[in-house]
């Protein structure tokens, strides 16, 4: 056994046990390592939910589900500090995924495929339909930027960032429901 | 009483618990980041060797990854968590610790709070901490550090409440020798 380690060589007096630090950070970040463990080990799951193939009477109900999407973002962003000012001067923010926490390789190959898909799978859908989809992604993406826009100035934000991975949940679902109804559309 | 930013936490922390158990490995990494420090804090004071407490914080949060569909998630993340740490803990260990005769209820009262007789210098109690045996140190670290009443500490080192308030007796003798090896001040 090494000698016992010693987490803070400060100085600093104490009259009592319990003003000892209870947090002592590690000499390196464990996580990836312990991730590889729980992914080689079996386990990680997948991350996103499948939905059952959805039927073209299913539509409107997939239609209503991005419509509660979009409505629930539209609520969140109201939680959000006022970010009005950094929106308007970057009008053009790129929806790139900054943030670590959704560095996932396989979310970012999934994400990319079902955006490059996506157009196609919306031409499959009823007008309606399509147009309730498109609104949908698009308070999503506006809301992106400004949680993002928000996190620029507080990057350290829990609650920041983790409405900013519901959002990209959100959109995930979104899109993942549009891929199955247009494919549920295609077997009948 | 349970301050709003900390009902805030707790309902924030049970959202990720949620998560992971939905297997969001995300949401799993954003608990391991809260807890990382207070959970490789406990498993240094307990393995008093770096090395180790990198491995048992590990094994930690690995059977805390496989385990998260029994964790009750009305009782407290973390809490939880130290129990598992204290389990990997004590499995690394070739025996056991524990020879102490427990200790009659009444001969030691209960003191939430030891307060030491003059201010002392953070790194020499942690020395002095991780020079206890291990039955001792395991008690004042959980009782003594980390705030668990003599029932959790029990509960979690699987011994006596008895033992429990013996070794406590014991550590704080040993480490107020190793303090002040003249006596008090």
């Amino acid at each position: 056994m090494s000698e016992p380690h010693s987490p803070q060589p400060a100085a600093r007096k104490v009259t009592s046990l319990r003003d000892l630090p209870l947090e002592i950070a590690p000499p390196r970040d464990l996580w990836p390592e312990l991730e590889r463990r729980l992914v080689a080990g079996g386990a990680g799951r997948r991350r996103w939910p499948q939905l059952p193939a959805l039927r073209p009477r299913y539509f409107a109900a997939a239609a209503g589900l991005v419509a509660a999407v979009g409505v629930g973002i539209l609520i969140g962003r109201g939680l959000l500090p006022s970010v009005g000012g950094d929106i308007a001067t970057h009008p053009t923010a790129s929806l790139v995924v900054p943030a670590s926490f959704i560095s996932d390789p396989r979310y970012l190959r999934d994400r990319a495929e079902l955006l490059k898909s996506l157009n196609a799978r919306l031409a499959e859908l009823p007008p309606q339909s399509r147009q309730k989809v498109l609104a949908s992604l698009a308070t999503i993406h506006q809301s992106m930027r400004d949680i993002q826009a928000a996190l620029g100035r507080e990057p350290g934000n829990a609650l920041l960032q983790e409405l900013l991975v519901d959002t990209y949940q959100d959109e995930m679902r979104v899109l993942t429901t549009v891929q199955e109804a247009s494919a549920g559309s295609g077997e009948t | 009483m349970i301050s709003a930013a900390q009902s805030d936490r707790i309902d924030w922390e049970a959202a990720l618990v949620q998560r992971a158990r939905n297997g969001d490995m995300r949401a799993f990494e954003r608990l391991y980041r809260e807890h990382i420090g207070r959970i490789y804090g406990l498993c240094l004071r307990l393995t008093r060797d770096p090395a180790a407490a990198e491995d048992c914080a590990q094994e930690t949060f690995i059977n805390a990854w496989r385990g998260l569909k029994n964790f009750e998630t009305r009782s407290a993340f973390g809490t939880w968590l130290h129990r598992i740490a204290v389990n990997v803990a004590l499995a690394r260990r070739r025996r056991p610790a524990w020879t102490v005769e427990p200790l009659p209820d009444a001969e030691e009262p209960e003191e939430p709070e030891w307060t030491l007789d003059t201010p002392v210098e953070v790194s020499e109690i942690e020395a002095a901490v991780g020079a206890l045996p291990d039955g001792a140190r395991d008690v004042l670290v959980l009782c003594g550090i980390y705030g668990y009443s003599h029932g959790e500490a029990s509960e979690m080192l699987g011994v006596a409440e008895g033992t429990c308030k013996a070794q406590l007796h014991r550590a704080r003798a040993l480490l107020r020798r190793k303090l002040y090896p003249e006596g008090s001040p």
